[in-house]
């Protein structure tokens, strides 16, 4: 039964502290439930969502509100279940920024410890050691050990950095790898920062714990200023969108790009042209931060479409702009839900049943969580980045 | 029933690298991240609990630094009513038996059913601020709680021993419990007690207000290491069912199960 309102229960004082910490969209909402009919969460069965009440509730500052331990709980999961994508964002009417307003109840459950134990974990480790994996900062480029790549010098041309996935996880350090011979087989002046490198901390400013961020993005632009970075080239749609978007408030003077982006330009001007044949049924997975978030559509796929034998193929509606999250964004890579409630199931079936041989993706996060999936489903397709279909072809 | 529960603000290095300061008897914390150390926030959980059941306040009370009042906000925002920051930086090094003569100085004066405290801090490691303070305060205790209950005036509680054993004990109150972790699913603060919480008073007080100002200590910190690093390896020989009985015999001997 639907839960009654009364006058006590509307707390004033909740909703503008919200609004002050970025819930500003909430009165351009008329409950018309655009938002919650594209939310990924939706196509999830098991899982109720509904997105179209965020803005409701929190101008009546009923968010996180309940008294109850168990209730408050649920609705903490909730305000954690947003994984970022910006499918309702694209689709509101009135643009509202949905995930925004939950970030904004985030900001404040954060301060006070109040929030999912493996995010509070992952914030420690990032503000800690400087990457999500608790790993040592001296092993950030063991990947590129047999490579001979350099250490970034000033004058060099391009600083490539590899996210944290790509620097420390055996799997997807292969994409960093890629990469880099790629970047080398053509010439490109580039360097690593090697152990100076430190995660870009897009997920964890997501996850509400702005403090964290501020020191990582402050410690970075610090870092490539001094070491004179002035053009930047990710393999991360996340480091991307907070290079790009979110660092120059924070004073950071460079270009960044996404790999897929600068090696499509070199594809156009007829630098890299794939010779080895790669006789293989392709899906590619549009990346939410790279696509919908930054309208990097076409570069990644102009990658792909280069390469001789390869048959493009694409997900039936759900492509491009109705791309379907991975389910990684906003700290969704670390949260542990339950096997009929997770949102990567829905995206490998849709990925799946266009019958490719191989789901290509241009994002780390994606690729691990298409990866563990697919373990747990006892499902067989490969998962490979752009970038390593396309080192395998030249 | 008015409860006390002490916490304590501490650097979380599980997910760090933990390297010693050059005064040799502390670790680097500049890059560390704080927060309310663990077993206390199944202590504050615990103490909640009972508030429910009973009514009455919570106290929280912490030595420590500036810093130590977020650690307080946080323990008001998830169920405390007071919070009482004794100023560490009036003090120099303290030892654990220090630490308890100083908190029993000002629990002495309070109104109070049961203190909870962790059963360790996850920084010093050394388990003895609170059994040390129910002896200076001299009410019954016991350590290492994993289950409790209590009516009006006595606790029924469960305690963990060596070896996989537990102890069933009726205690009298008031008295002192050092709880264990697991013992309860600490909860989260809701927004309305974060803002609550934020605008609390938090009473501070400082060494001349004490009414005592020295401090016996009984141990004095030589020096940190980092533990050199040593590796014993035993190769299990003969048949696969050879070997794993070796291994049951092993892990059984070592009281791993």
């Amino acid at each position: 039964m639907a839960k009654k309102i009364i006058n006590e229960d509307i707390n004033d004082e909740i909703r503008e502290v919200l609004i002050e910490e970025g819930a500003e969209d909430i009165y351009k909402c008329y409950q018309c439930g655009k938002c919650t009919s594209i939310c990924p969460w939706f196509q999830v069965d098991m899982y109720n969502f509904p997105v179209y009440r965020f803005s409701l509730e929190t101008s009546m500052g009923m968010v996180a509100s309940s008294e109850d331990k168990d209730e408050l709980a649920a609705e903490i999961d909730k305000i954690y279940r947003c994984v970022g994508c910006d499918a309702c964002v694209t689709q509101c009417p009135h643009g509202i920024d949905t995930p925004s307003i939950l970030r904004a109840a985030r900001r404040l459950l954060v301060d006070f410890g109040s929030y999912p134990e493996t995010l509070k974990s992952t914030a420690q480790k990032i503000k800690n050691v400087g990457n999500p994996l608790g790993e040592p900062a001296e092993k950030r480029a063991d990947w590129a050990i047999d490579l001979n790549v350099p250490k970034f010098q000033e004058g060099m041309d391009h600083l490539y950095f590899p996210c944290c996935l790509p620097a420390y996880d055996s799997r997807i350090q292969n994409v960093a790898k890629a990469t880099a011979k790629i970047l080398q087989q053509y010439d490109i002046s580039f360097g690593i920062l090697g152990e100076k490198e430190r995660c870009c901390g897009e997920a964890i400013r997501k996850v509400g714990a702005e403090k964290v961020f501020t020191e990582v993005c402050k410690t970075n632009i610090k870092e490539f200023s001094g070491s004179g970075v002035k053009n930047v080239l990710v393999s991360s749609p996340h480091c991307f969108t907070t290079f790009k978007n979110e660092y120059p408030e924070f004073g950071a003077d460079f270009e960044t790009l996404h790999i897929t982006q600068f090696l499509s330009k070199l594809i156009d001007e007829g630098t890299i042209k794939p010779s080895k044949e790669f006789n293989k049924k392709v899906v590619y997975h549009d990346p939410c931060t790279l696509g919908r978030k930054n309208g990097v559509y076409e570069e990644p796929r102009n990658c792909l479409k280069c390469i001789p034998g390869l048959e493009l193929l694409e997900v039936e509606e759900f492509n491009r702009n109705l791309s379907v999250c991975c389910g990684a964004g906003s700290g969704g890579l670390w949260m542990e839900w339950e096997k009929n409630e997770r949102i990567a199931d829905v995206r490998l079936k849709q990925l799946i049943d266009t019958g490719a041989d191989i789901i290509a993706v241009a994002c780390p996060y994606c690729l691990q969580m298409f990866e563990e999936t697919l373990k747990s489903m006892n499902l067989e397709i490969q998962v490979l980045d752009v970038t390593e279909i396309l080192y395998e072809s030249l | 029933m008015d409860i006390i529960v002490c916490i304590k603000r501490v650097p979380q290095t599980a997910e760090a690298e933990v390297k010693i300061d050059s005064t040799g008897k502390d670790i680097e914390k500049d890059r560390l991240t704080f927060d309310m150390n663990e077993s206390d926030t199944y202590a504050l959980e615990e103490a909640a609990l009972m508030k429910e059941k009973f009514g009455g306040e919570i106290t929280v009370i912490s030595l420590g630094d500036e810093d130590a009042e977020e650690t307080l906000r946080i323990a008001l925002a998830k169920g405390a009513d007071n919070a009482i920051r004794i100023k560490a930086e009036d003090f120099d090094e303290l030892d654990a038996f220090q630490t308890s003569q100083i908190l029993k100085s000002v629990i002495k004066d309070l109104s109070y059913d049961i203190i909870f405290t962790g059963c360790i801090s996850t920084d010093d490691a050394y388990s003895q601020i609170g059994l040390t303070l129910a002896e200076l305060l001299e009410i019954p205790h016991a350590a290492l709680v994993i289950d409790f209950d209590a009516n009006e005036d006595r606790a029924d509680v469960q305690r963990e021993l060596e070896g996989g054993l537990i102890e069933h004990l009726d205690v009298a109150l008031p008295a002192l419990f050092t709880i264990q972790t697991g013992i309860n699913e600490p909860r989260y603060a809701s927004l309305i007690a974060i803002r609550r919480a934020a605008k609390k008073e938090i009473q501070v007080i400082g060494k001349d207000e004490l009414a005592q100002s020295e401090f016996i200590s009984n141990s004095t910190l030589e020096k940190l290491y980092v533990p050199p690093i040593s590796k014993q390896v035993e190769i299990l020989d003969g048949t696969a069912a050879e070997s794993s009985a070796k291994l049951a015999g092993i892990i059984k001997d070592k009281g791993l199960l």
